[in-house]
């Protein structure tokens, strides 16, 4: 399956070119886990972590045309 | 005494005398300083019924016992007065170097009461305080002033001053300390310059004694190498990007303010973003007093019809003068929040009336003939052309400078002003973040977000994640919370770096380093449950003014389209905030009555009674 995934700020780094926004393939039914160890985003590197503008964490399974969207925790304007 | 200097300065404008006076021990260690000074002098001095324009009104410029020292963003004073643009108590926070410098010069606060009949400003020069004629500084902005102070007294010199939007009674004029920083909200510039009170200037040589240096050195040693080690391996954004990078979280979520809160996401949202500040526009970061984080942005439009340099946009700029207002020219936006510094005026609610005056033109409302010109969402020069209007009261800059809530009103549509308590909301629709909602509604000062900022946990993950979307659980947070930022605030710190390290890091948010800290520095021998304590207490000490001001229950309130218009569209879409459902069990948990009273068995509980 494929997954639309948004990296910001710091989190850009591992998307595959530097630009946010892109597709990514994973196996089907695969968790937020799997698509960070897709990434390889270390477990160290703090991440809020969306799935179609809801809460998700590391074991929220993920769907065919999904988009998560994944950013540095922040204190906010 | 240590921490705190002991020292408060009192300023009768009216009979142009300056004299000190000794802080009251046993007020100090109930309410530690800056916001919790504030509104312990507030109630004992200032009718809640007093017109918020004339002499009875006093200003109150208060630090807390950790500003001026080493600590981890030691560097707040809060501003506590009647607010003319809302009539509620107003306490607007800064930081940049004047609050430390005002320690430095050995006074805890400031008491300024009256009113002059020719402008002034006041100078203290260490132990010495004096009124100066400043005629000469009338009409001056907020920049030049602080040239023409410097160079008249002392070249390192700290300032807070008002431009011409104060001296102008704009209702929403900020006080701009260390050119750049704001005191902004609910018109705290506007009490001043009905005072004629054009600048505080200030020179301090001293340092702020600590009651145990070891304890305090030791803590703050700590909370600095938890910091480092943390950002070794996650940069802060907020360093990066500054508070512009906000606008990820509150566009990923669907609650990014749109055309006055008629949508929560916008299309031009990167183009006005923190990522595409940092590539086009920034200079520096530029730190407040013994910050370690670095949010300020000093930033530079190289060319073009929108030049010019200064600081900012933060984020809650980007959302009032851009998404709120449709506009995506990141060029005009960073404009209009150089003319806000400059002339002085807050940049959440000037953006928040042109938003408000666009929504009108749009529904049919308001006349563009009215307006002296076009006025369609997403028009970057109209929002500069209005700003600069407003803060001189120009032409419709004359109905802009009353703020949306009487714009709005006077239109016949008075649901359309995005206000609690007529004070415009911060960048977070709370129809997607309820416990945001819950706490705009009852912020003391109206729609405030840095009362209680929910939004750190329910969208942005700090100190921990939560649902945003999730209400049953949201009333005990925002009471826990609105505690918090009491406690924050009184201390002299900055919520950006309390939040993440010197709080317990769950949803309860124990303040425990700042406990450590306020101890190290003032000897108190505080425990975390006092501290707490004391946060309740200012928090129901302010609702107390506000309700002889003639607030209830009634004011607790959001406009109809938070309530009753479901967001239309993103992932927020369906929802309206559930605050008729919170307020009840906030109420009962705070031990107020089902009118919002603070029962008796609080108050007495508090030493409030």
């Amino acid at each position: 399956m494929k997954v639309r995934v948004n990296t910001f700020a710091n989190l850009r780094e591992y998307a595959p070119d530097g630009r946010s926004g892109f597709e990514l393939a994973l196996a089907d039914g695969a968790t937020v886990a799997e698509l960070f160890a897709a990434l390889r985003i270390p477990a160290t590197v703090e991440a809020v972590m969306l799935v179609n503008g809801r809460r998700a964490d590391a074991a929220t399974r993920l769907n065919g045309g999904d988009e998560v969207t994944l950013f540095p925790p922040m204190e906010g304007g | 005494m240590h921490g705190w200097c002991g020292k408060i300065l009192r300023v009768d404008l009216s009979l142009g005398k300056v004299a000190s006076e000794p802080l009251d021990p046993h007020v100090a260690r109930e309410y530690i300083g800056g916001r919790g000074f504030g509104i312990y002098y507030l109630r004992k001095e200032v009718d809640p019924a007093c017109d918020p324009l004339g002499p009875a009104n006093k200003i109150i410029m208060a630090a807390g016992p950790l500003t001026g020292t080493a600590a981890p963003t030691g560097a707040r004073y809060v501003v506590t007065t009647k607010s003319p643009l809302t009539g509620a108590i107003t306490c607007s926070n800064s930081g940049g170097n004047f609050p430390a410098e005002l320690k430095k010069s050995g006074h805890d606060a400031l008491i300024i009461e009256g009113a002059s009949a020719q402008p002034v400003y006041l100078w203290i020069d260490g132990a010495r305080a004096e009124l100066r004629p400043a005629e000469h500084l009338w009409g001056k902005t907020t920049h030049e002033a602080d040239d023409a102070l410097r160079g008249e007294t002392h070249a390192k010199a700290k300032t807070a001053v008002i431009g011409p939007a104060g001296e102008k009674r704009v209702l929403f004029a900020a006080i701009m300390n260390d050119r750049d920083r704001a005191a902004g909200r609910a018109g705290v510039g506007a009490v001043m310059g009905a005072k004629k009170l054009k600048a505080v200037v200030v020179r301090g040589v001293g340092e702020v004694a600590l009651a145990d240096p070891a304890a305090f050195q030791a803590a703050n040693a700590k909370y600095r190498d938890d910091f480092k080690a943390k950002t070794r391996v996650n940069p802060p954004a907020l360093r990066t990007h500054g508070t512009a990078i906000t606008s990820v979280g509150t566009q990923a979520h669907g609650v990014f303010p749109t055309r006055n809160f008629q949508q929560g996401t916008f299309e031009g949202w990167e183009a006005i973003g923190g990522e595409e500040l940092t590539k086009k526009y920034l200079v520096r970061a530029k730190p407040c007093f013994s910050c370690p984080i670095a949010c300020g942005r000093v930033t530079r439009v190289p060319d073009g019809p929108f030049q010019g340099e200064g600081e900012g946009p933060e984020y809650e700029t980007i959302y009032s003068l851009g998404s709120n207002c449709g506009v995506d020219d990141l060029a005009a936006l960073t404009k209009a929040n150089y003319l806000c510094n400059e002339l002085g005026l807050d940049t959440i609610s000037m953006g928040c009336a042109i938003a408000c005056a666009m929504e009108l033109v749009e529904k049919g409302h308001l006349k563009e003939s009215e307006v002296g010109m076009p006025l369609r969402w997403g028009d970057g020069h109209a929002l500069v052309a209005l700003t600069r209007m407003t803060a001189l009261r120009e032409g419709f800059g004359d109905v802009l400078a009353g703020g949306s809530r009487r714009l709005a009103a006077r239109c016949g549509r008075s649901e359309l002003a995005m206000t609690s308590k007529g004070l415009d909301f911060a960048g977070y629709d709370p129809r997607g973040v309820q416990g945001l909602g819950l706490n705009y509604a009852t912020s003391p000062i109206g729609g405030s977000h840095m009362r209680g900022d929910t939004a750190y946990f329910e969208l942005l993950g700090v100190p921990v994640p939560a649902d945003p979307h999730t209400w049953e659980d949201k009333p005990p947070l925002v009471a826990k919370w609105q505690d918090l930022f009491c406690v924050i605030d009184a201390a002299g710190l900055c919520v950006f770096f309390s939040v993440r390290y010197l709080v317990e890091q769950n949803l309860m948010v124990k303040p425990v380093g700042i406990t450590e800290l306020l101890n190290g520095a003032t000897g108190a021998g505080y425990t975390p449950e006092e501290v707490e304590k004391i946060g309740e207490r200012i928090f129901n000490a302010e609702r107390l003014f506000l309700l002889a001001a003639g607030f209830t229950r009634k004011d607790d309130s959001l406009p109809p389209r938070m309530t009753r218009e479901p967001m239309p569209a993103g992932p927020a879409k369906g929802l309206v905030c559930r605050l008729e459902e919170m307020l009840g069990p906030y109420y009962q948990l705070r031990g107020w009555t089902p009118d919002g009273v603070p029962a008796d068995a609080k108050l007495k509980d508090l030493g409030l009674g």
